[in-house]
This record gives C-alpha cells, structure tokens and sequence, in this order.
C-alpha cells in the first residue's frame, strides 16, 4: 500500500517546505528544493494504486483522497509541469525577493497537486482556493504596475468564480446529502434545479478554464508573472478548472444538449477567438496565453459534446484527458522557451529554434508528435453521427478551422520570439529545465500512462489520410503565415 | 452539596477572587498581579475543562437558591453553557498575556486588570446563568465592568465612547429587564430548559409572547450589536486593543449573541418561535446587519474600525443560524460564537500588534508591514482569510454548514446573503492584505519600538500566533469530535429535538 503514504506526501512537502522561508541565510537551500517538491507526486502518478482510497475522517467535513486513471493522467501532467518548472525556476530567479517566490510557489504547488488526489468536495474547495489565492503571489512578483493591475483583475475575478462555485457545490452537495464528489454528478443529474447548478459550476470553473468571457484575467496574468510560473499557470493550473468540470458535472448521468449547444459555441469562440486576438500580441508569452485560451477553447468542444452524449463521457474523458496532457507539457515547455537565451554560434541556434518550434508544432497537429495523438483521438471521438444536438454538425469545421488557426498562431509566437530574443549565456538549471520540460513533451508524453492506455492505437502507424489531415491545416497556415510576412514589408508587428 | 454542583460556583470564583486581589494589591506590584492573573486563568481554565468532560460524559452541574421568592438565583453548566465558557476561559488566558505585554509601562494598571477579571467572571455567569434572571444579574455586571476598560485611556474620545457605550448598554439592559419581568407576570420564574417552555401554550397567549420576545431581542440585540442598535460598537473601539478583542471576540457581543441563543432555544423553545413566526423577522434583521455591517466595513480607513463593523456583520451570523430553525443551521450559528471570536480576536490582536510596535492605525500606513511583522502578519492573513470564509479554515465551516442549514430549510435566500457577505468580506481585508505583503513600505513607520529579539514583544507576539492556529485547526478538524463543530453538534443533539 504505497498509494496512501505517497498521496499523503504529495501534499505535506512542499508545506513543509515553508519552513524554509523563515530565515532569510536558507534561501539557497529553498531554491534548490523547487524542483524536489513535487516528486512525491510523480511516485504518486506513475506508481500509486489506483482506486485506493484513503479515508480522513477528521478532516473538513470528511476527508477522502485517492487516484482514478483520469486524476492520475492529471496529477502526472501537473507534477512533472511544475518538476521541470521548478528546475528551470531554480536558474531563472534572481536573488532578490526569492523567498517569497519560493513560498507562493510551494503554496500553489500544494493546491494544484492537492485537488487533483481529492475526491472529497471540501478538501478539493480547500486546495482549489489556496491554489487560486497563493498563484496572486507569483502574478504580481514583479511588483510592476502591469503585474499589479493584473493581479487584481486575476482576484477579482478569481474570488467571483469562488463564489459561484461556493453556490453551486452547496446546492449539488446538499442534493446529493453527501460530501463526495462522486456523489455529485448523480445528484446533479436528479436536481430539479440543475440547470442552476451547472452553470455555477461551468462559470465557477469557467474563470479557471479560461473561458470566454471569464477569461480577461488570463491573458494579463499568464504572461505578466515570472516565465517558470507563467508555464505552470497556462499548463497545469488552467487544468484545474478543467478537471473541476469533469468531476463534477453530470456526464453519463442525462443527456443535456442545450449544454452541449452552450460548451460548443463557447468552445469556439474561446478557440477561435482566442486565435484571433493572439494574432494581435506583439509579446511571445501573450501569444501563448491567447494560445492556451484557444487550446482550451477546443477541449471545451469535447467537454460539450460528452454533456450530449451519455454512452460516450467515458471514451472522451480519456481523450480530454490526453488532450490536456498534451496541452500542458507542450505549453509548459514553449513558455520557458521564451526565457531561454539564445547560443552565440549559428549552428547550435538552429538547432535551438527546433527544438523550440517542435511543441509548437506539435500543438498544431503535427504527426509523430503528443498533438498529432491527441487530435486523431479527438477527431474519432467528434464524429458527426453520434450526436444529434444542433450544432454538431459544425464541430469537424470548427476543429479544422482551430487547426489552422493553432499553426499560425504558434507562427506569430516564433515570429514575437525571434524579435525579442536575446543571446547570451544561459545558467545551467534553466537549460536543464528547459530540455527537460521539452524531452518530456516530444518523449516523455508517449509512456506515461494517460498516452499509452489511450485505445491501443499506434500513434506511429498512420493511414495516408490520417496523415493528410494532420499536415494540410499546417500547410495552409504556413502559407498563409508566409504570405502575410511578404507582403507585410517583413515588419512583424502584424503578421498573419 | 457535592463538589460537582460546586464547580459552577468555582469557575465564577475565581475571576471574582482574581479580581479582589488584584484590586487590592499596589500598582508597582507588577509580577505578583501577573502571576495572579495567571494562575486564575489557568486554573479557570481547568476547571472550565474539568465541567466540558463531565457535560460531555452527561453529567451536569448546577446549583439554585432563592433570591427573592419566586426568584431564583441559577448556576448550571450543560452543553450550552460550556461552549462560552469554555471561550471565555481560553480567551481569558490568551488575553491575560496579551494585556500584560500591551500595558507595560502604562499607568493604572491594577485597575485595568481588576475590572478586566470583572469582566471575565461577568461573562461566566452569563454562560453558566440558568434563568433569565440570573442571566441578567451577571448582563448587567459584564456592562458595568467593560466601561472602565472602555475609558481606560481617559481621553476625551475614550470617554465619549464610553458614554455612548454605557447609554447603548444600560438602556438595552433596561429594556431586557422590561422584557424579563413581562414575562414573569405571566409565566413566572422560567428556568432556561431545551425545547423551551411554551410548546403547547394558549392561543391567546401569542400575542404577549410575541411582544414579549421583540423586547427580550430589542435588550439583547444591544450588545449583539444588531442594527440599528449597533452604534456603540464602532465608537467602543478607542479602547485598548486587548480590551477590543474582549468586546469584540468574547464578553460584550457574544454576551448579546449568547442570550438570544438561551431566549430562542431554551425561553421560547425553537419550534415555537418559529410556529409564532418571530424567526422569519429575526432572520430578516440578522440578513440586513450582515451586509449592512459589510458594506460599512468597506469604506473605513481606521483599521480598527473596519474591523469594528465586520464585528457588526459577522456576529449576526449566528442569529441567522438559528432562524434557519433545523439542526444543520442552528450547528452553523452556534459554531460561529466560537469561530468568529476566534478569528475575530486574532484580528484585533495583531491590529495592536501593529499598533504598538510600528504606531499603526490606519489601513494606508500597513504598506510593508509584512516584511518587518511577518508573524503577527501570518496571524492576520489566516484570520482574514477566515473571515471571508475560505476553506480550510473556520468560517468556511460556519459558511458552509450554515449553507447547508439553509438548503434543508428552504431558505435559499440566505445563500446570497452568505455569497454577498463573502464578496464584501473579500473587498475588504483583501486589498488590506495586499498592502502588508505586496506594498513596498514607504514611508517610515509612525512610531516604531524595538521590542525584544522578536518582531515584537513575545507577549504580544504569542497569543495571535495561538489563536491563528487555532482557527486553522478549528476548520482542519472541523470533523474530529474534539472540533468546536463536534462539540455545537453535540449540543444541538441535545438542544434541537427535531
């Protein structure tokens, strides 16, 4: 039984750790920890037992904490996410004001990594809300009046969605007249007032997730704060509003396909809108948060199309799951890239730019890359003849027009990055963070176990039109991209 | 009489013989009063320990004589009683220390410590009264104890506070008595007892009653600081900080709270109170005094007095709980008489805290202060946060059990009033937070004193300390059947016979 031991750690360590932050001579000790906090969490995902469940009765109101194959898949991606951020934080901080660095992201460690092992309601809310308010620290680090100002859209709106949520799991919670989640999407699914719950759980989620509309905060906050928090914010954290989703709302319970409608529309403004407006940054970590709102925007479809479809929730949870495993890893390590000091000699920056561009690619699709298996996934699963809610039919348009959308905008991220990279030297723990981070989303992704149960399939094998619907998106993009780029006088500021 | 029905009278005594002494002794005798008042507070404190095993085991102590006939004089110690004893009897010991490092070198000092165990023993009584007029007895003693302690500066604010004090307190205590021998009239001599005494009254006895308990709340509801009723409480705070946080957390407020509690429960009985629909108006005062109290709150730049009004707000919570009238409400009212006062007294401790090491008093000049008290911050942050009722901590208990109270009762307005509260609750102590941890100091500190190889004196620095973490473990182990939550849901299984 290693599973309680591991889970139990997952969360007491990087409390611990904050005793590290009380005397001022140990914050050396303390940087050089980041990257150790969250590898209980690792032994939890890769090793732990799953469905074992440990019982707290003391805690809260009645504490139960435990993995399925869809939080394990989540605390896998976020555990080796902030591992590899953690590594690339330890070169990236400058002495000053490091303790406070240090402690905010123990902190919001201990929440993203806590509420992932809850299945209990009140240990969830308890490590969703310290997530949310400890990440207010590492927003505003730099104490900038931009840090600032997003720092306090990102509270305000982060304490509205609170409180959605507040409402919503009190009125699921005493439907269901239990404190599990588990418990919760039935109880749902029974409400005679669900439609009011679900939409405090989407919004309450929703400002998480990034959602349209609830989403202002994100890219103001994503980019302002410190590169190794602004991959974690965007990879790991922006899934905590995702996985909230998941465990709570009423898939395979009812078929709700006024929801479905809903999701989907909102999924696609968020992935085409989101699109649109990155198009417009001229700052590579804007881009990128606009980015994860698009990305975001496409998993929405999924997460509506599984409120439509009762027999199907289960198959597209796994691949939302690996979509979002995807997503993270990939999206972590392009926000490091943007950290990342470009070699002096012509050949190795060649290699760099690669090295660079390849999650890029991979979050447009493609082949032999995390993205390439999680959109085939995703595009088996969106077949048009299992759902008969009204927008539907748009879904195979709207998934290729997100394609298209996705490559350019990781274009005008390279672009963004090319304009204001710097050459230099780079201290050796963001190189190893870096590459860690980027070996974990081009290798990595393929044996963890949220990739290798997916369906059996090999992702290496592709039919030729597989694999045709995987490049030409790219294709087009890229021509699009290289028009734009001529005809625009070669002056970047709108390109694309 | 047997040592059990004694424990009650000793409890009371000795704050009582605390007081005696420590009135007597000489100012300069610094040591022996503290070491006075020490003793008496530990010693309370076991005794207050010693009745809550035996309560919990069901066991219950009491002791009665008559006064005047057809009065009785009442002592007894059940579930009820010992949930603000057992406060009281915590807070009097955290307090005590915190006192004697705030009034070093002050003058008057003896006095200050005498009426403070005045207040104290006031307070027991108060838990441990088994009638109402017994109750009163010690109601008014708590009112005549605290205004030398309201004043206890002599200042010209001090002492217009304390007149508007001692005007709000006496008049409510006139009303109560009003109230009380209304009552008497026509029921006689009613011992406070669960279930209440009019579960099968006469009909036309319900006009009466219900005039009867709109006077009992309006004497009450003084203290309780309901509004419109509530206008001492801002004023009162010139007083002292240690004395604050008695007003606020423990004795003065709570005494008002306790009463109504003792009124609806164990006077009326809750199913009669609310078969006369004199909940549905309670609710309704104790709804508006909560965002009233917040939204006031809200635009106050005396950080104490910001913290005045959210005192307004939070200790109608617990009037709220009871009129959602089912077991799982009434749990998250009761539970709030311990939860706010013990976040409410860290608050108040750390607002002295700031106050006498850096000369702190308004929300602007807290820039950086983070930094320079970053215990006596931790205190801060954890109770703020409590406040708005973010979990784990203790008012997400009360939020969330009251929530769940209102549900059963199908009272889901009462939602809105808790998620309202909650956001005013964040607009408040939110951006005061900001300031102490992400403000950049600027300008000097007031008037800062070096105090001791710590980031204050060690008096003033432990008892926030404590308490913070017992607000944190007070929402942690809300479960454990040792919980302030565990002990409410032991009283309400005896209380609530629903």
């Amino acid at each position: 039984m290693i599973a309680s031991p591991l889970m139990l750690m997952t969360v007491i360590l990087p409390l611990a750790s904050l005793f590290l932050a009380i005397r001022p001579q140990w914050q050396t000790i303390y940087r050089y920890s980041l990257p150790l906090l969250p590898l209980p969490a690792i032994l939890a995902g890769l090793m732990a037992e799953l469905h074992h469940w440990l019982e707290l009765p003391w805690l809260l109101i009645g504490g139960l904490w435990g993995l399925d194959e869809l939080r394990q898949t989540f605390l896998l991606l976020t555990s080796v996410l902030w591992a590899t951020a953690g590594i690339f934080a330890v070169g990236y901080l400058e002495t000053r004001k490091l303790r406070p660095f240090c402690l905010f992201w123990a902190l919001t460690l201990t929440g993203n990594l806590g509420l992932i092992i809850s299945v209990d309601l009140a240990s969830f809310y308890s490590f969703f809300a310290l997530m949310t308010f400890a990440a207010y620290g590492l927003v505003v680090h730099e104490r900038t009046d931009e840090a600032n100002r997003a720092g306090r859209v990102y509270l305000a709106m982060a304490v509205a969605g609170e409180m959605a949520l507040l409402t919503g799991l009190l009125m699921a919670a005493h439907q269901a007249g239990s404190t599990l989640l588990t418990e919760l999407p039935g109880a749902i699914a029974e409400s005679d007032r669900s439609g009011m719950i679900i939409a405090l759980l989407v919004s309450g989620f929703g400002v998480k997730a990034g959602l349209p509309f609830l989403h202002f905060w994100l890219p103001l906050a994503h980019p302002v704060a410190p590169t190794p928090a602004s991959a974690v914010l965007s990879g790991a954290m922006i899934k905590a509003g995702l996985l909230g989703w998941l465990v709570t709302l009423p898939f395979g319970e009812l078929s709700l396909p006024a929801w479905s409608n809903t999701l989907v529309v909102l999924g696609a403004i968020g992935a085409l809108g989101g699109a649109a407006l990155g198009l417009k940054q001229v700052r590579p970590k804007t881009v990128l948060a606009y980015s994860s709102i698009s990305q975001m925007g496409l998993i929405t479809l999924m997460v509506g199309a599984a409120m439509a479809n009762m027999e199907q929730a289960a198959t597209l949870f796994s691949v939302i799951a690996l979509y979002a495993l995807h997503h993270g890893l990939a999206k972590g390590c392009l926000f490091l890239s943007t950290a990342v000091e470009l070699p002096t000699q012509r050949r190795f920056r060649w290699t760099l730019w690669l090295l660079i561009a390849l999650p890029g690619f991979s979050l447009a699709g493609l082949p032999f890359t995390s993205g390439a298996a999680a959109k085939l996934a995703m595009k088996a699963e969106l077949k048009l003849e299992q759902y008969d809610f009204a927008v539907a039919e748009y879904l195979p348009l709207i998934m290729t027009a997100g394609a298209v959308a996705t490559m350019l905008l990781i274009w005008r991220f390279i672009w963004t990055l090319h304009q204001s990279a710097r050459r230099g030297h780079n201290h050796p723990f963001k190189w190893l963070g870096w590459v860690a981070a980027t070996v974990c989303s081009l290798v990595g992704f393929w044996f963890l176990p949220g990739a290798r149960s997916e369906a059996g399939h090999s992702w290496f094998v592709l039919t030729p039109g597989e694999l045709w619907s995987l490049c030409w998106p790219i294709v087009v993009a890229t021509a699009i991209a290289a028009v734009g780029w001529f005809t625009r006088g070669r002056n970047g500021s709108d390109l694309g | 009489m047997t040592t059990g029905a004694l424990l009650p009278v000793f409890a009371l005594m000795t704050s009582l013989t605390a007081a005696v002494i420590i009135f007597t002794l000489p100012e300069q005798k610094h040591q022996l009063r503290t070491a006075v008042n020490l003793i008496a507070a530990v010693l309370k404190l076991l005794l207050v320990g010693l009745m809550i095993w035996g309560v919990f085991q069901g066991r219950e102590y009491g002791i009665s004589f008559p006064m005047i006939p057809g009065v009785e004089f009442v002592l007894r110690a059940d579930a009820l009683a010992m949930l603000f004893a057992g406060l009281s009897a915590s807070w009097w010991l955290l307090t005590t220390v915190y006192a004697v490092g705030y009034l070093e070198d002050s003058p008057n000092r003896s006095r200050f410590f005498g009426f403070f165990s005045l207040c104290v023993a006031s307070t027991m009584g108060i838990a441990l009264a088994g009638n109402l007029f017994t109750f009163f007895l010690f109601y008014e003693m708590l009112t005549l104890s605290t205004y030398p302690l309201v004043v206890h500066r002599g200042t010209q604010q001090a002492l217009r506070a304390g007149r508007t004090y001692i005007i709000y307190t006496l008049t409510g205590g006139a009303v109560l008595l009003f109230g009380i021998a209304m009552l008497h009239g026509f029921s006689g001599d009613l011992p406070f007892r669960p279930g209440g005494h009019f579960a099968d009254m006469s009909p036309d006895l319900q006009a009466p009653l219900t005039l009867v308990f709109v006077i009992l709340i309006a004497g009450l509801g003084v203290k309780a600081a309901i509004v419109p009723l509530h206008g001492w409480l801002p004023t009162a705070m010139v007083a002292p900080a240690p004395v604050s946080a008695l007003l606020h957390a423990v004795a003065v407020v709570k005494a008002g709270a306790f009463g109504i509690v003792r009124v609806v429960f164990e006077i009326y009985g809750l199913e009669t109170a609310n078969a006369l629909g004199l909940l549905w108006g309670l609710a309704a005062i104790a709804a508006f005094t909560i965002i009233y109290g917040s939204a006031r709150a809200l635009s106050q730049s005396d950080l104490k007095r910001r913290l005045a009004f959210s005192t307004v707000s939070q200790v109608s919570y617990i009037i709220l709980g009871l009129c959602l009238a089912g077991p799982v409400g009434v749990a998250g009212g009761l539970v709030h008489l311990v939860h706010q006062g013990v976040m409410k007294i860290t608050l108040f401790f750390c607002a002295g805290n700031y106050a006498e090491t850096l000369g702190i008093h308004r929300i602007d000049e807290l820039d950086g202060a983070g930094r320079r008290m970053p215990g006596t911050s931790v205190a801060f942050t954890l109770a703020a946060f409590g406040m708005i009722g973010t979990p784990p901590l203790a008012g997400f208990i009360t939020k969330w059990t009251m929530g769940t109270g209102a549900l059963a009762a199908g009272m889901d307005w009462v939602i809105a009033v808790l998620v309202i509260s909650s956001l005013l609750n964040a607009a408040y102590f939110l951006p005061v937070l900001n300031r102490i941890w992400f403000r950049e100091q600027k300008n000097a500190w007031p008037e800062e004193r070096q105090w001791g190889r710590f980031e204050t004196s060690a008096w003033l620095l432990w008892p926030p300390l404590i308490t913070a973490g017992f607000l944190v473990l007070a929402g942690l182990l809300a479960s454990a059947s040792f919980s302030p939550l565990g002990w409410v849901e032991l009283i309400v299984a005896r209380e609530v016979d629903l």
